[in-house]
């Protein structure tokens, strides 16, 4: 038996079991995300796919919302979309530079109307920090937003448990095995974490210095 | 939670292996610091990676801090703020020449943070070694290396029958459970008695176990939250270490009713007396063949492991207590699965606070209905057990009735406050909790009365601030635990929580728009109700001491 939903008024069947992020992304419709790769499961971390759900006293994460029968949900509610660009608006100030604008970071933010320049909580920022010691993967701790994409990228897709979170709080960042290089890890090379990760934290090398030369080159 | 990560730690579980979080403290107490060796050594006792074993051992506070030969931790929680305006941390901090979260260049000292130590009734609270220290003269003794252990508080209940603190116990309930009831009749007297969870969240506890109960799982487990964290509170350490046998006999009516064949408790490292105590009651249980593979002789099997934590706020989550009992980092996972679907190594898991489950007993006991009536003219069922800071006359802790006014509490229980003191404000139930204005001493003791106003009943914990009190530094002081807690997962709490900080740590004014839009995205943004209702004090500050914030 399928569920009814409406989507932003629009009618629809979806499977038990559906996130509302899928309900919404099968529709062809958008909810800004950062934490989230429909090649793993859902994380619900980064709050800024928020919706919201007739009758619920707050917006909700869509990814780890499961669809409702009789569902309506509002994918521009005004204050799902003020929680979202807050968060995003929260993340920008914690890099000591704007992400690159090919990043999906930054298109987040774009579509969030956040403007990285006008800041209203800037504050402590993650130090530069560059591990450059494997020839193909580069890992930039100050672009690190802490989604975990690059860790269960490892774990869920590849299954080589190369990667982990560390610290905790404002700190919290990403590091290879016992935090001295991808090479000294069970990392096997597969820029899984690469390709997935948001803001070029992790980047493969090639990349990496195409982009710097862009950069030079502005 | 990593499906992928628990299934490694599943099958070296089963043959009884430690955690890698085990191995890793065990490294600590043995030579002071956690080196790559331990790590290793981690990884292949507990079957968790290297990478997430070094993640571990960068979460956990008791992890990070390295000791010298005398490790000393100052307690920072909310009661010793209340007590001494911090004033205590500094001064211990210089008279030892020790810097927080250092250790001496010789090895022979090293001076940590730690929140909170459960001596909220004569704070400040001072660990040396393993001894607690508490009370005036503290910071003297500490540096005169004179350090003593403080007393206990002698728990007192308003009832003429204690239930709870009840001085004997005979495990009559379980006794009577397992030989002349099913574990049905159990499960719907539990429900019929609307028990509500005692650790914060008032949930039913019968729902909680009937999900358990009719969930899928090859096994199911009964896990005792016993990390009371909120600063100010030391009602689930009383119980854990002055009546274990209670906590065990409600955690095996647990596994009865839901059918549940082991527990866990895991108790905080900042209450070192709490493992060895439970243990001990569990040998004794044991001995007597009331815990095991026959409880009184029945076919039901149950047995308990006691685990302890490392230093984390946020690991009393329920989805974070579970993942550090697994020896992994104590973070956040969204909901659903709830664990009583899929809980520890992903089998349907009851997660009940320490109190919550010391109340099973005495239903068992009593029965539904006279536990009902406990609380004549509230809504809640059963007793509660409360706990008063330091500046009262008469701190400690007390089994009362849910709906009596914080009058009563206060003024005509714990005696007021100390040399004629007035009550400026009250937090009750932890950090999370709003602050109950002085003026306001007429609210009920109980959960939605509190709710009303901005408050919450918590687990309990009454912390008065005197009229002495910086209303600002309060907020800074709040809103440090909350950034340093913050466990990293979500973002609204990771990053907002700091900068709510950094609000109240400049020199400059606090913009009230910036503020109140920060606390928005929290409450509404965050994971958990760590960033969720951190802005529940700082709400309650700006609702009743505005002036006193410096607000532009």
């Amino acid at each position: 038996m399928t569920l009814s939903i409406e989507i932003d008024g629009m009618q629809a069947e979806v499977e038990p079991g559906t996130t509302v992020l899928e309900a919404v992304r099968s529709l062809g419709g958008y909810v800004p995300t950062l934490c989230f790769d429909e090649r793993q499961e859902a994380f619900g971390a980064c709050r800024v796919c928020m919706v919201g759900i007739e009758g619920a006293r707050r917006p909700v994460a869509a990814c780890t919302t499961a669809c409702r029968d009789g569902m309506r949900i509002d994918t521009r509610d005004a204050t799902a979309r003020r929680i979202a660009a807050a968060t995003v608006e929260l993340v920008l100030s914690e890099l000591p530079q704007p992400p690159p604008e090919h990043t999906e970071l930054a298109a987040v933010a774009r579509a969030l109307d956040v403007d990285g320049g006008e800041l209203r909580w800037p504050g402590e920022q993650h130090e530069r920090a560059h591990d450059e010691r494997h020839p193909y993967l580069a890992l930039q701790h100050e672009l690190c937003i802490s989604c975990g994409r690059c860790v269960r990228a490892c774990d869920e897709v590849q299954g080589a448990f190369a990667l982990t979170a560390t610290g905790r709080g404002l700190a919290t960042n990403v590091t290879a095995g016992l935090d001295a290089g991808f090479r000294e890890s069970t990392c096997v090379s597969c820029g899984a974490c690469a390709d997935t990760c948001p803001t070029d934290a992790i980047t493969e090398i090639s990349l990496l210095a195409l982009t710097e030369s862009e950069s030079h080159a502005l | 939670m990593s499906r992928n990560l628990v299934e490694l730690i599943r099958r070296h579980h089963e043959q009884g292996a430690s955690t890698a979080l085990e191995v890793l403290k065990d490294a600590l107490e043995q030579h002071g610091e956690i080196t790559d060796d331990d790590r290793r050594r981690a990884a292949e006792q507990s079957g968790l990676p290297e990478a997430a074993v070094y993640g571990v051992s960068t979460f956990y506070d008791d992890l990070l801090a390295p000791r010298g030969r005398r490790h000393v931790r100052v307690c920072t929680g909310t009661a010793c703020f209340a007590a001494t305006g911090d004033v205590h941390i500094q001064a211990l901090s210089d008279g030892l020449g020790c810097k927080l979260g250092e250790r001496s260049d010789d090895g022979e000292l090293s001076l940590a943070e730690t929140v909170c130590l459960g001596f909220c009734h004569s704070s400040p609270a001072i660990r040396d070694g393993d001894t607690i220290d508490a009370g005036p003269g503290v910071v003297g003794r500490a540096l005169a290396g004179t350090t003593r252990a403080a007393a206990e508080p002698v728990p007192q209940s308003v009832f003429e029958q204690p239930l709870l603190l009840a001085p004997a116990h005979d495990w009559t309930a379980l006794r009577r459970a397992v030989s002349t009831s099913d574990p049905q009749t159990l499960l719907e007297q539990i429900k019929a008695a609307a028990v509500r969870g005692r650790g914060g969240a008032g949930f039913p506890a019968g729902a909680k176990w009937e999900h358990a109960r009719n969930a899928e799982g090859e096994r199911k487990f009964i896990v005792a939250n016993g990390d009371e964290g909120d600063p100010g509170s030391y009602i689930d350490k009383i119980l854990m270490e002055e009546h274990p046998a209670l906590l065990l006999e409600g955690m095996a009516l647990a596994a009865y009713a839901v059918g549940a064949d082991h527990g866990f408790v895991l108790t905080r490292s900042e209450y070192p007396r709490s493992k060895p105590e439970l243990e001990l009651a569990a040998t004794t249980a044991r001995a007597a063949g009331i815990l095991g593979r026959t409880v009184f002789g029945s076919d039901f099997s149950f047995d308990v492991t006691i685990l302890e934590g490392a230093g984390s706020y946020v690991v009393g989550e329920e989805t974070a207590l579970l993942a550090c009992i697994q020896g992994l980092r104590g973070t956040v996972s969204a909901r659903p699965p709830f664990p009583a679907q899929r809980g520890l190594h992903g089998m349907p898991t009851v997660v009940n606070n320490v109190e919550t489950l010391c109340n099973i007993p005495v239903v068992a006991r009593i029965g539904s209905a006279a536990y009902g009536e406990l609380s004549p003219g509230s809504p809640t069922s059963g007793t509660k057990l409360v706990c008063f800071n330091e500046r009262f006359r008469r701190p400690g802790i007390y089994e009362v009735r849910f709906g009596t006014t914080m009058r009563q509490l206060c003024i005509q229980l714990a005696g007021g406050l100390v040399d004629g003191h007035e009550i400026k404000a009250l937090q009750i139930g932890g950090p999370l909790g709003g602050l109950l204005p002085g003026w306001k001493l007429d609210t009920p003791f109980d959960f939605e009365a509190l709710a009303a106003e901005g408050c919450a009943l918590g687990h309990g914990s009454i912390v008065a601030f005197d009229e002495t009190t910086d209303m600002r530094a309060l907020a800074r002081h709040l809103l440090h635990f909350g950034a340093t807690e913050s466990c990293g997962k979500c973002f609204p709490c990771r990053i907002g929580l700091r900068r709510a900080h950094e609000m109240f740590s400049a020199d400059s004014p606090v913009d009230r728009g910036k503020l109140e839009a920060l606390l928005e995205t929290l409450e509404l943004g965050s994971l958990c109700a760590h960033g969720g209702a951190m802005p529940a004090p700082i709400r309650s500050l700006l609702a009743h001491f505005p002036k006193e914030l410096g607000l532009q």
